[in-house]
């Protein structure tokens, strides 16, 4: 079971991630593990692993003894340092420094720690973040082969079409709030669909659905002679527009995009409060020109 | 307790500040110990201040420099704090073991070790020297051994409570930077101003209480203020600094576990 844990950046995933593990305390409410706080539970790297930011690691120690150091800490027997490092492909970088590893191996690295204690829930934080592709496709591997055990995986992304391709569940953060969360195929079906119309009759057709029985979304016009209307689709309209002699010059039904969806969930929420789905656009240069 | 215990050990083997702290221990201990033993003394009220070479004072004063182990347990202990904020270990360790005050807790306990490591690394450089000292031809070796066996164990115990105060200090300002500046200032400029102006309150100050307790075995003898370091009489008794070192390493620690330490990890 892989649930997404989606939001923008500074929705508040990290946040509410470290309070799970007990490393940021909530002003308010409480997180719990199995039923109890992180702080209270007998053998925490045994139960959770954790992958958060691809840091944390003493640049002067080799691989393998930052492993042990935790696994000694934790009460792990030290060949689980060779086995996790073997796990996740860094059996030959074992002697290795550190601070001479690529951001790809950090993040396997912070991997197997988490895989030290053979936990049977791992939480990750942003895992994909700044990976090369194949990179991404690897890790994406590792969670399925990981959750198809019957474990349970809790994974933050701020892109979520990259996390429809592993997770279940999602929950969609913003703003520090709980937006939707649910099965991620019930979350596609509410994803909307967008039919244009180009008709003469454009204002006339608006009216018409305003007062149809039949559910459709937002309407709205288009310039002189388009409307749009989100939440239906040309099955819905078509007939609408047949029985009332409406003139249909062109057609389109659209399905929204899951980044859409994602940005219209999320909307305004970004640090800021600029909107969020615009996307970048030169400056203007000043009237008058430069000097 | 015990595993993280043992995990702050196995950090501290692992990584090359705690190698480097020791070298120059050693490097340090051997030079200045040469230094004091045979610096020139051209004018001859200087000459009268020293103790003639070969003397037990002499070897009291070559033996001194075995307290440079206390500015170093020092700088361990605080590394072994604010290094797991400076690279960001903390994460990690906080996920082996949550509760922040265990992993304080053990940082103290290592520390002992630690410091006592460090005075052991000074200890065994002198202890050649001595040796060295004895084959040049200064004094014999039951002078050397006796002042040995007299200043080392005052050495070890500052060394130790030297490290436990580091902890403090890192648990209580976190920042690797500020905490070593603090804390060698506050040895090197704090300390030497109050002790000159004030030393009814500068004889409470950490490098006071460990210097008082080094002193253990030249009170002993009630030579007190004839060592090397000048005027001694402002001094705690060797058991009241060592208290007063325990209570700042302990409050600090303490102090830092509920405040510093506590803040948010991210």
């Amino acid at each position: 079971m892989v649930t997404g844990f989606l939001g923008p950046n500074g929705a508040g995933k990290t946040t509410t991630l470290r309070m799970l593990l007990g490393l940021v305390t909530p002003t308010s409410g409480s997180t719990l593990v199995n039923g109890v706080p992180y702080r209270s539970l007998p053998d925490p790297t045994r139960t959770v692993g954790a992958v958060l930011e691809a840091s944390g690691f003493h640049p002067a120690r080799t691989a393998r003894n930052h492993l042990r150091s935790i696994a000694i800490a934790s009460g792990i027997e030290l060949s689980r340092a060779d086995a996790v490092l073997d796990l996740v492909g860094l059996g030959p970088d074992a002697n290795r420094k550190v601070g001479g590893f690529s951001l790809g191996m950090r993040q396997r690295l912070e991997l197997a720690r988490a895989m030290l204690g053979d936990p049977k829930v791992l939480v990750l934080d942003e895992p994909a973040n700044g990976l090369d592709p194949q990179g991404i496709a690897w890790i994406r591997g590792f969670l399925r082969w990981f959750a198809s055990s019957g474990n349970v995986v809790i994974v933050s992304s701020h892109l979520l079409a990259e996390a429809a391709q592993t997770v279940d569940d999602v929950i969609i953060l913003a703003n520090g709030r709980l937006v939707s969360h649910g099965p991620l195929q019930q979350l596609l079906r509410g994803a909307t669909n967008t039919v244009r119309v180009r008709t003469p009759d454009a204002t006339r057709l608006v009216q018409l659905l305003a007062e149809s029985k039949e559910e459709v979304g937002r309407t709205r016009l288009e310039g002189q002679d388009t409307v749009v209307v989100e939440g239906t689709t040309p099955q819905v309209l078509g007939p609408i527009m047949a029985s009332n002699a409406i003139i249909v010059y062109e057609m389109t039904s659209s399905g929204e995009s899951l980044e859409q969806l994602f940005f219209q969930m999320t909307e305004g929420s970004q640090l800021g409060g600029g909107p969020i789905a615009q996307p970048w656009a030169p400056p203007v240069p000043a009237p008058g020109g430069s000097q | 307790m015990t595993r993280l215990v043992r995990a702050e050990f196995y950090k501290l083997r692992t990584i090359w500040s705690t190698w480097v702290i020791l070298v120059i221990t050693m490097i340090a201990t051997g030079g200045l110990g040469v230094v004091i033993g045979f610096a020139p003394h051209r004018r001859a009220v200087e000459e009268a201040l020293f103790p003639a070479r070969g003397t037990p004072a002499w070897f009291d004063d070559v033996f001194s420099v075995m307290g440079l182990a206390t500015v170093l347990s020092l700088v361990l202990g605080i590394i072994m704090v604010t290094g797991e904020y400076r690279h960001k270990t903390i994460t990690p360790t906080l996920l082996a073991e949550p509760r922040r005050g265990h992993t304080v807790a053990a940082k103290l306990v290592a520390a002992v070790g630690g410091g006592g490591v460090v005075a052991v690394a000074a200890g065994a450089m002198a202890l050649a020297l001595g040796f060295g000292l004895l084959a040049g031809g200064f004094g014999t070796s039951g002078i050397m051994l006796t002042e040995y066996r007299h200043v080392f164990p005052g050495i070890l115990a500052a060394s130790v409570l030297y490290a436990v105060y580091g902890i403090g200090l890192g648990a209580m300002l976190k920042n690797q930077i500020v905490a070593l500046v603090v804390g060698l200032g506050f040895e090197v400029i704090v300390t030497p101003i109050f002790v000159g102006a004030l030393p009814s309150v500068g004889r409470y100050f950490p490098s006071q209480a460990a210097t008082a307790l080094e002193q253990v075995a030249a009170a002993a003898r009630s030579r007190g203020g004839a060592v090397f370091g000048g005027n001694l009489s402002h001094l705690l008794t060797w058991w009241e600094g060592a208290l007063m070192l325990v209570v700042y390493g302990v409050v600090l620690a303490v102090a830092g576990s509920f405040t510093t330490l506590r803040s948010d990890v991210t």
